[in-house]
């Protein structure tokens, strides 16, 4: 695959990569929804860019398909569902948490040197333009996990899931060049519909309990 | 036999989009019994070709080798059961009134959707696009699980979604470690994602596939496909969305999605396998599987709500069979496939029984259910034998699986079957001392009465399911031998005792 300018390539994937991953603790750092959503806004448009110069430095037109749907699907659309889906609820009150904001933070520092360190072995079979954005991957999924299970409302789950899915695509896009168009495709329909569905049961959630705490969800135990 | 693949995959789409414009009930129970009949022909047709060593494939994408066939026949066969008992179960909850036309008609849309995304991810050559798939029944699954309007449903649904989305997100990670390692050997493409491709890579002397990136992919896709499959410590939505499923959601769930999820794990194994030798993955499945059997046996034991009580015994079974692929070798690896397909014949049967309990008694409470026997012959032999064999008393098949994992599992370690043996035997005492219960003693004076012509629906899908059990269980020297070992060489590649 040709490689044009490999220094500055690499160099400025890194920093959009990078940039993805500060968005990612400012999420975490986050105590209002509306705030958290904007930035998983912008979160997805610095990895549209990282797509992007992937496509630009690899010569791979595939993937700036990949950038504009992540632009249309993941900057645009699931944003203003979940604004809509804020109104609605009428949730703008903080963020509440199982774990408070400091140690989250300590938390998610200790998750990146754990993934940096397990994708050490295996960095170097990588192609030479986005080395260390597989191990920046693995903590945004990571990241992203811890922030499903130390949120108790319903909509901070949601942007979990969804940092998990911009880890992901960053994975696939940064450390494999982008998989098969059509792959690509497939995982973005994936996704839209279930951001769509989880907003669907978040409406059901807060009609029947009338409160998105998923904490209060504690009919079904032994 | 390619049209008829294209035929079995294309089946629950088409039934899925013309339920859509559905208006009158009769014509809905037409159509997906016919769709039920469509999908066994096709799956008929498609093993048949598959036994017979005739390659079944569409295009490069569509590929149905031996494990695929195997899959195939699982799925199309409970299903179309599952779809006769459906068109039952959800018929009277219509004319009770629990439900309105529209409601009663996005079941079937679901359960269609559902079942068409299941299908095509078992015949996908490709692990990217089975990813894409097993996501699609997932969401499907979801928006069956919290059918039912009630605050718990609502709950199990939201479990049910966190926890699989996130077990997906892990095994869509597992899936780009693969490709980042295949594409430097089979190069960018599709190719990089081929089943196939991949298989020979892996089976070929100097591999090429690293070893150290298979181990961590294995890793992931352990963990998130193993989530779907109900597998300790992952299995925490299963009892909740099985107990709060409409039932034949449950019965689809316990027998189809969770094998789907094995399935996946399957498949990575067989590549991951040649690399890094059978005792890496070997030994992370049979700890699982110890795990998932423990926990089941020990809350089964707590239980007092009767689908509850068969979620819990899923879980043990999937345990049971990620024993038989963790000792591995041949036995091992032969009695998982057969417990894979007994259970799902039975457990979809115990569930099938435990719906019409339900809609008789209007409660899934164990202590209040007393003598089905005299109140119901179909209804209480039939969660009785279903429970007997769940349970592994002879003659059924999965007492001859669960003989052939412990043996296998005798000649691994000796520790390992007599843990094997002891969980079984807790989960025996815990399955069938409640059922017993629920079976036998006086009838209740009173009870709901259900609509005769629902009533032969559900039975049929109920006897056709145990009878099929018992003639594989009986038959199984004879018949599932030459069928079922060509799938096992597909996944044990090298079957060696360590």
């Amino acid at each position: 695959m040709p490689v044009s300018h490999p220094d500055l390539g690499s160099q400025l994937i890194n920093l959009c990569s990078m940039l993805l991953l500060l968005t990612t603790f400012a999420i975490v750092a986050q105590r209002r929804l509306s705030a958290c959503v904007d930035l998983f806004a912008l979160q997805s448009l610095f990895l549209a860019v990282t797509a992007a110069l992937v496509a630009w430095f690899t010569g791979s037109p595939h993937i700036y398909i990949a950038a504009l749907l992540t632009i249309a699907i993941k900057v645009i659309a699931i944003p203003m569902i979940l604004k809509k889906v804020i109104e609605r609820v009428n949730v703008k009150r903080e963020v509440e948490f199982v774990i408070n904001i400091p140690p989250s933070l300590l938390i998610c520092g200790a998750l990146v040197i754990l993934a940096f360190s397990v994708t050490e072995p295996i960095a170097k079979l990588g192609f030479l333009l986005t080395r260390d954005s597989l191990a920046i991957a693995l903590a945004i999924v990571l990241i992203g996990f811890f922030t499903m299970i130390s949120r108790k409302k319903a909509i901070t789950q949601i942007v979990g899931f969804l940092m998990m899915e911009n880890g992901l695509f960053l994975g696939a896009t940064a450390s494999a060049y982008g998989m098969p168009l059509i792959v690509e495709l497939g995982v973005f329909f994936d996704v839209l519909v279930a951001a769509l569905i989880i907003g669907v049961y978040t409406h059901r959630l807060q009609d029947t309990f009338d409160s998105v705490d998923t904490t209060k969800l504690t009919g079904l135990k032994e | 036999m390619n049209a008829a693949l294209l035929i079995l995959i294309a089946a629950p789409l088409a039934a899925g989009l013309l339920s859509l414009v559905v208006r009158t009930r009769p014509v809905m129970e037409r159509l997906q019994l016919a769709h039920a009949v469509v999908l066994w022909a096709a799956m008929a047709a498609v093993v048949g070709s598959v036994a017979a060593g005739d390659e079944v494939a569409v295009g490069s994408l569509l590929h149905t080798d031996p494990l695929s066939a195997f899959m195939d026949f699982m799925l199309a066969f409970v299903a179309g059961t599952a779809l006769f008992y459906a068109v039952g179960y959800m018929g009277e909850e219509l004319s009770r009134g629990h439900l309105n036309f529209p409601r009663y008609r996005r079941f079937f849309v679901y359960f269609d959707l559902f079942l068409f995304a299941m299908m095509l991810a078992v015949n996908l050559d490709n692990i990217a696009l089975m990813w894409i798939a097993v996501e699609g029944s997932t969401i499907s699954a979801a928006l069956s699980v919290g059918f039912d309007r009630t605050k718990a449903a609502l709950e199990a649904g939201w479990k049910y979604i966190i926890l699989n989305f996130v077990g997906i997100a892990l095994a869509l990670f597992g899936t780009v470690l693969v490709y980042y390692t295949s594409e430097h050997v089979l190069g960018v493409g599709m190719e990089a994602l081929s089943w196939t491709a991949l298989h020979r890579a892996a089976g070929s002397a100097s591999g090429g596939l690293n070893p150290v990136v298979l181990k961590m992919a294995f890793v992931f896709v352990m963990i998130g496909y193993g989530t779907k499959a109900g597998v300790a410590p992952m299995h925490t939505w299963l009892p909740d969305a099985h107990a709060e499923a409409p039932t034949p959601i449950s019965a689809m769930l316990s027998g189809l999605m969770l094998n789907l999820g094995l399935y996946a794990v399957l498949r990575l194994k067989s590549i991951v396998d040649p690399a890094v030798g059978v005792v890496f993955t070997g030994s992370i499945m049979l700890g699982l599987g110890l795990l998932s059997m423990a926990i089941a046996a020990i809350f089964m034991l707590i239980q007092r709500d009767y689908k509850r009580l068969l979620a819990y015994s899923s879980i043990e079974h999937m345990g049971i069979v990620l024993i038989g692929f963790g000792v591995g070798g041949p036995i091992g690896v032969f009695g998982g496939f057969f417990h894979m397909l007994n259970h799902a014949l039975t457990k979809s049967a115990a569930f099938y029984a435990a719906g019409m309990v339900l809609l008789r008694h209007g409660h899934k409470i164990i202590q209040g259910v007393t003598g089905l026997w005299r109140q119901a012959p179909a209804v209480g032999g039939g969660l009785f034998l279903a429970g007997v064999a769940l349970a592994g008393l002879p003659p059924f098949g999965l007492f001859i699986s669960e003989i052939l994992i412990a043996t296998a599992a005798y000649r691994y370690q000796h520790w390992i079957a007599y843990l094997f043996l002891a969980l079984l035997a807790l989960a025996f005492a815990t399955l069938i001392a409640p059922l017993s219960r629920m079976t036998l003693g006086e009838a209740p004076s009173e009870s709901l009465a259900v609509t005769y012509s629902s009533d032969r629906l559900m039975t049929s899908a109920l006897g056709i399911n145990l009878a099929a059990m018992v003639v594989i269980g009986l038959l199984l020297p004879v018949v599932s031998l030459d069928w079922l070992l060509p799938i096992s060489a597909l996944v044990e590649a090298k079957a060696v005792f360590p």
